[in-house]
Protein backbone atom coordinates (compact mmCIF):
# COMPACT_ATOMS: atom_id res chain seq x y z
CA UNK A 1 0.00 0.00 0.00
CA UNK A 2 1.48 3.24 -0.79
CA UNK A 3 1.37 6.17 1.37
CA UNK A 4 2.41 9.68 1.30
CA UNK A 5 4.29 10.71 3.99
CA UNK A 6 5.36 14.29 3.05
CA UNK A 7 1.96 15.61 3.18
CA UNK A 8 0.94 17.92 6.21
CA UNK A 9 -2.48 17.24 7.51
CA UNK A 10 -2.67 13.69 6.80
CA UNK A 11 -2.99 11.50 9.36
CA UNK A 12 0.80 9.69 9.34
CA UNK A 13 1.01 6.09 9.77
CA UNK A 14 3.69 4.33 12.66
CA UNK A 15 4.07 1.40 10.66
CA UNK A 16 6.60 1.48 7.90
CA UNK A 17 4.49 1.40 4.44
CA UNK A 18 5.67 1.55 0.97
CA UNK A 19 6.57 5.43 0.49
CA UNK A 20 5.47 7.39 -2.90
CA UNK A 21 9.13 8.48 -4.10
CA UNK A 22 7.31 10.87 -6.55
CA UNK A 23 7.69 14.72 -5.98
CA UNK A 24 4.72 15.80 -4.00
CA UNK A 25 2.14 17.85 -6.21
CA UNK A 26 0.72 20.94 -4.79
CA UNK A 27 -2.56 21.50 -5.06
CA UNK A 28 -3.43 24.86 -2.82
CA UNK A 29 -2.40 28.18 -2.86
CA UNK A 30 0.17 30.00 -0.73
CA UNK A 31 -1.42 32.82 1.13
CA UNK A 32 0.34 34.89 3.88
CA UNK A 33 -1.58 35.74 6.78
CA UNK A 34 -1.04 39.79 6.94
CA UNK A 35 -3.59 40.49 10.14
CA UNK A 36 -6.36 40.47 11.30
CA UNK A 37 -9.19 43.19 9.88
CA UNK A 38 -9.06 46.15 11.97
CA UNK A 39 -8.89 50.27 12.14
CA UNK A 40 -5.60 51.93 13.85
CA UNK A 41 -6.81 51.06 17.57
CA UNK A 42 -9.48 48.04 16.98
CA UNK A 43 -9.16 44.74 15.24
CA UNK A 44 -11.43 41.61 14.74
CA UNK A 45 -9.88 38.74 15.44
CA UNK A 46 -13.00 36.64 13.95
CA UNK A 47 -11.73 38.13 10.41
CA UNK A 48 -8.31 37.38 9.23
CA UNK A 49 -6.72 38.89 5.65
CA UNK A 50 -4.88 37.06 3.41
CA UNK A 51 -2.80 37.84 0.87
CA UNK A 52 -2.78 35.09 -1.56
CA UNK A 53 0.14 34.93 -3.98
CA UNK A 54 -0.76 36.59 -7.67
CA UNK A 55 -3.57 37.89 -6.79
CA UNK A 56 -3.50 41.54 -7.46
CA UNK A 57 -6.88 42.73 -8.16
CA UNK A 58 -10.91 41.82 -6.88
CA UNK A 59 -12.06 40.01 -10.32
CA UNK A 60 -8.98 37.82 -9.45
CA UNK A 61 -9.82 37.21 -5.86
CA UNK A 62 -13.28 36.37 -6.79
CA UNK A 63 -12.35 33.10 -7.57
CA UNK A 64 -11.11 32.24 -4.07
CA UNK A 65 -14.28 32.79 -2.51
CA UNK A 66 -15.54 30.00 -1.05
CA UNK A 67 -12.86 27.95 -0.91
CA UNK A 68 -11.55 25.96 1.77
CA UNK A 69 -8.32 27.54 3.62
CA UNK A 70 -5.92 25.66 6.15
CA UNK A 71 -3.43 27.15 8.58
CA UNK A 72 -1.01 24.07 9.48
CA UNK A 73 1.75 24.29 12.58
CA UNK A 74 3.18 21.75 14.58
CA UNK A 75 2.79 20.97 17.81
CA UNK A 76 4.85 19.04 20.30
CA UNK A 77 2.65 16.02 21.25
CA UNK A 78 0.99 13.57 18.63
CA UNK A 79 -2.81 13.95 18.19
CA UNK A 80 -4.22 11.56 15.91
CA UNK A 81 -0.79 10.15 14.96
CA UNK A 82 0.42 13.20 14.04
CA UNK A 83 2.12 16.47 14.99
CA UNK A 84 0.95 18.60 12.53
CA UNK A 85 -2.44 20.37 13.64
CA UNK A 86 -4.73 22.38 11.24
CA UNK A 87 -7.27 25.25 11.49
CA UNK A 88 -9.46 25.13 8.95
CA UNK A 89 -11.48 27.94 7.41
CA UNK A 90 -12.74 29.50 4.43
CA UNK A 91 -12.25 32.39 1.94
CA UNK A 92 -15.71 34.57 2.75
CA UNK A 93 -14.81 37.67 0.84
CA UNK A 94 -12.57 40.30 -0.60
CA UNK A 95 -11.28 42.78 0.49
CA UNK A 96 -10.06 46.38 -0.50
CA UNK A 97 -9.03 47.10 -4.48
CA UNK A 98 -5.96 44.87 -4.58
CA UNK A 99 -6.99 41.08 -4.12
CA UNK A 100 -6.81 40.97 -0.68
CA UNK A 101 -9.44 38.21 0.65
CA UNK A 102 -10.97 38.07 4.32
CA UNK A 103 -11.29 34.71 5.56
CA UNK A 104 -12.88 33.51 8.50
CA UNK A 105 -11.96 29.86 10.47
CA UNK A 106 -13.14 27.36 13.02
CA UNK A 107 -11.33 28.50 15.58
CA UNK A 108 -9.65 32.37 15.12
CA UNK A 109 -6.37 32.38 14.20
CA UNK A 110 -3.47 32.93 16.70
CA UNK A 111 -1.72 36.02 16.54
CA UNK A 112 1.67 33.95 16.31
CA UNK A 113 0.33 33.03 13.05
CA UNK A 114 0.77 36.26 11.46
CA UNK A 115 3.28 36.74 8.63
CA UNK A 116 2.99 32.62 8.15
CA UNK A 117 1.83 31.19 4.64
CA UNK A 118 -1.89 29.77 4.61
CA UNK A 119 -2.74 26.92 2.21
CA UNK A 120 -6.02 28.21 0.02
CA UNK A 121 -7.44 24.94 -1.49
CA UNK A 122 -9.07 24.77 -4.90
CA UNK A 123 -11.89 22.87 -3.36
CA UNK A 124 -15.12 23.09 -3.27
CA UNK A 125 -14.65 24.08 -6.71
CA UNK A 126 -17.81 26.51 -8.30
CA UNK A 127 -17.17 26.19 -11.87
CA UNK B 1 -36.75 20.25 1.36
CA UNK B 2 -33.85 18.44 3.50
CA UNK B 3 -30.57 19.55 3.14
CA UNK B 4 -29.38 16.59 1.71
CA UNK B 5 -31.93 16.48 -1.40
CA UNK B 6 -31.24 20.15 -1.90
CA UNK B 7 -27.23 19.33 -2.61
CA UNK B 8 -28.42 16.54 -4.56
CA UNK B 9 -30.52 18.88 -6.26
CA UNK B 10 -27.26 21.58 -6.74
CA UNK B 11 -25.37 18.59 -7.66
CA UNK B 12 -27.64 17.33 -10.61
CA UNK B 13 -27.78 21.03 -11.83
CA UNK B 14 -23.93 21.61 -12.28
CA UNK B 15 -23.56 18.17 -13.86
CA UNK B 16 -26.15 18.36 -16.56
CA UNK B 17 -24.84 21.47 -17.06
CA UNK B 18 -20.89 21.24 -17.67
CA UNK B 19 -20.10 17.38 -17.54
CA UNK B 20 -20.13 15.05 -20.51
CA UNK B 21 -19.26 11.21 -19.48
CA UNK B 22 -15.64 10.72 -21.11
CA UNK B 23 -14.62 14.28 -19.99
CA UNK B 24 -11.35 14.24 -18.25
CA UNK B 25 -11.62 15.96 -14.73
CA UNK B 26 -8.69 17.08 -12.17
CA UNK B 27 -9.03 15.15 -8.56
CA UNK B 28 -8.87 18.26 -6.18
CA UNK B 29 -8.66 16.30 -2.99
CA UNK B 30 -7.87 13.04 -1.10
CA UNK B 31 -5.37 10.07 -1.63
CA UNK B 32 -5.55 10.79 -5.53
CA UNK B 33 -5.37 14.55 -5.73
CA UNK B 34 -3.79 15.88 -8.73
CA UNK B 35 -4.77 12.65 -11.08
CA UNK B 36 -6.25 13.32 -14.21
CA UNK B 37 -9.51 11.08 -14.46
CA UNK B 38 -12.27 9.72 -16.05
CA UNK B 39 -15.65 11.00 -15.87
CA UNK B 40 -17.85 8.01 -16.95
CA UNK B 41 -21.74 9.02 -15.50
CA UNK B 42 -22.88 10.69 -12.73
CA UNK B 43 -24.90 8.43 -9.89
CA UNK B 44 -28.33 8.89 -8.26
CA UNK B 45 -26.17 10.45 -5.15
CA UNK B 46 -25.12 13.14 -6.95
CA UNK B 47 -21.47 11.74 -6.73
CA UNK B 48 -19.48 11.53 -10.03
CA UNK B 49 -18.46 7.96 -10.76
CA UNK B 50 -15.00 8.15 -12.09
CA UNK B 51 -12.17 5.87 -12.98
CA UNK B 52 -8.45 6.38 -14.22
CA UNK B 53 -8.19 4.29 -16.07
CA UNK B 54 -6.12 2.04 -13.17
CA UNK B 55 -3.83 0.77 -15.22
CA UNK B 56 -2.72 4.43 -16.25
CA UNK B 57 -3.18 6.15 -12.91
CA UNK B 58 -3.69 3.96 -10.36
CA UNK B 59 -7.36 5.27 -9.73
CA UNK B 60 -10.00 2.79 -9.64
CA UNK B 61 -13.52 3.63 -10.12
CA UNK B 62 -14.78 6.12 -7.54
CA UNK B 63 -17.03 8.45 -6.40
CA UNK B 64 -16.27 11.64 -6.14
CA UNK B 65 -18.18 14.93 -5.30
CA UNK B 66 -18.31 17.06 -8.40
CA UNK B 67 -17.15 20.50 -5.72
CA UNK B 68 -13.69 18.42 -5.23
CA UNK B 69 -12.82 17.86 -8.94
CA UNK B 70 -12.00 20.01 -11.59
CA UNK B 71 -13.40 19.72 -15.56
CA UNK B 72 -10.62 20.23 -18.09
CA UNK B 73 -11.77 20.41 -22.02
CA UNK B 74 -10.07 17.14 -22.49
CA UNK B 75 -12.68 14.60 -23.49
CA UNK B 76 -12.35 10.71 -24.22
CA UNK B 77 -14.55 9.04 -26.45
CA UNK B 78 -16.43 6.59 -23.60
CA UNK B 79 -18.97 5.10 -26.19
CA UNK B 80 -17.59 2.09 -26.11
CA UNK B 81 -17.51 2.05 -22.35
CA UNK B 82 -20.67 0.52 -20.44
CA UNK B 83 -20.61 1.42 -16.50
CA UNK B 84 -24.13 0.39 -16.36
CA UNK B 85 -23.87 -1.73 -13.44
CA UNK B 86 -22.34 0.21 -11.26
CA UNK B 87 -24.31 2.55 -9.03
CA UNK B 88 -24.12 3.53 -5.76
CA UNK B 89 -24.39 -0.13 -3.99
CA UNK B 90 -21.67 -0.72 -5.48
CA UNK B 91 -19.80 1.30 -3.53
CA UNK B 92 -21.64 0.22 -0.13
CA UNK B 93 -19.43 -0.69 2.36
CA UNK B 94 -20.36 -4.22 3.81
CA UNK B 95 -20.29 -5.60 7.30
CA UNK B 96 -17.15 -7.53 6.86
CA UNK B 97 -15.26 -4.51 5.71
CA UNK B 98 -16.58 -2.36 8.71
CA UNK B 99 -15.70 -5.09 11.04
CA UNK B 100 -12.78 -5.60 9.77
CA UNK B 101 -10.69 -2.98 11.73
CA UNK B 102 -11.84 -3.90 15.06
CA UNK B 103 -9.98 -3.92 18.33
CA UNK B 104 -10.31 -4.71 22.03
CA UNK B 105 -13.26 -5.88 23.40
CA UNK B 106 -14.76 -6.36 19.89
CA UNK B 107 -12.01 -7.91 18.15
CA UNK B 108 -13.66 -11.54 18.22
CA UNK B 109 -16.72 -10.02 15.86
CA UNK B 110 -14.14 -8.31 13.98
CA UNK B 111 -12.64 -11.95 12.65
CA UNK B 112 -14.14 -12.68 9.38
CA UNK B 113 -15.89 -16.22 9.58
CA UNK B 114 -14.70 -18.39 6.53
CA UNK B 115 -17.65 -18.02 5.03
CA UNK B 116 -17.80 -14.32 5.02
CA UNK B 117 -13.91 -14.16 4.03
CA UNK B 118 -15.29 -16.31 0.78
CA UNK B 119 -17.86 -13.82 0.41
CA UNK B 120 -14.97 -11.19 0.47
CA UNK B 121 -13.10 -12.56 -1.99
CA UNK B 122 -15.54 -13.35 -4.57
CA UNK B 123 -16.84 -9.46 -4.05
CA UNK B 124 -13.13 -8.47 -5.13
CA UNK B 125 -13.14 -10.56 -7.81
CA UNK B 126 -16.46 -9.54 -9.03
CA UNK B 127 -14.93 -5.56 -8.36
CA UNK B 128 -11.71 -6.31 -10.57
CA UNK B 129 -13.86 -7.95 -13.22
CA UNK B 130 -16.11 -4.59 -13.45
CA UNK B 131 -13.05 -2.73 -13.35
CA UNK B 132 -11.50 -4.25 -15.95
CA UNK B 133 -14.03 -4.24 -18.74
CA UNK B 134 -14.63 -0.70 -17.95
CA UNK B 135 -10.77 -0.01 -18.50
CA UNK B 136 -10.24 -1.96 -21.45
CA UNK B 137 -12.89 -0.28 -23.80
CA UNK B 138 -11.83 2.96 -22.12
CA UNK B 139 -7.72 2.51 -22.33
CA UNK B 140 -8.65 1.20 -26.16
CA UNK B 141 -10.40 4.74 -27.08
CA UNK B 142 -7.29 6.43 -25.04
CA UNK B 143 -4.65 4.70 -27.21
CA UNK B 144 -6.08 6.32 -30.22
CA UNK B 145 -5.65 9.95 -29.14
CA UNK B 146 -1.52 10.60 -29.10
CA UNK B 147 -0.29 11.87 -25.48
CA UNK B 148 -3.26 10.93 -23.57
CA UNK B 149 -2.42 8.41 -22.15
CA UNK B 150 0.72 10.41 -20.65
CA UNK B 151 -1.34 13.07 -20.01
CA UNK B 152 -4.20 11.09 -17.49
CA UNK B 153 -0.47 9.41 -16.05
CA UNK B 154 0.37 12.82 -15.15
CA UNK B 155 -0.55 15.26 -12.08
CA UNK B 156 -1.81 18.39 -11.84
CA UNK B 157 0.63 20.73 -9.69
CA UNK B 158 0.36 24.21 -9.23
CA UNK B 159 4.18 25.79 -9.54
CA UNK B 160 5.57 28.89 -8.54
CA UNK B 161 3.56 31.15 -11.27
CA UNK B 162 0.98 29.01 -12.08
CA UNK B 163 -2.57 31.59 -11.33
CA UNK B 164 -5.51 29.22 -10.75
CA UNK B 165 -7.50 31.92 -11.15
CA UNK B 166 -6.20 32.79 -14.56
CA UNK B 167 -5.97 29.37 -15.46
CA UNK B 168 -8.67 28.00 -18.61
CA UNK B 169 -8.84 24.07 -17.84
Amino acid sequence: MKSEQQQKGVTKTVKKVKVNKKAPVRLWVKAVFTGFRRSKVQQNEKQALLKIQHVDDVSSSRFYWGKRVAYIYKAHSLKNNTKFRTIWGRVSRSHGSNGIVIARFNRNLPPRAIGSTLRVFLYPNRA
Amino acid sequence: MSISLEREKHQNQLSQERLIPGQVLILLAGRFQGKRVVFLKQLKSGLLLVTGPFKINGVPLKRVNSAYVIPTSTKVDVNGVNAGQVDDLYFKRTQAQRRKNEQGFWAKRGELTAEQQTAEKTRLEGKRKTQKSIDDALIAAVKKTPLLKQYLGARFSIGKTTRPHDLVF
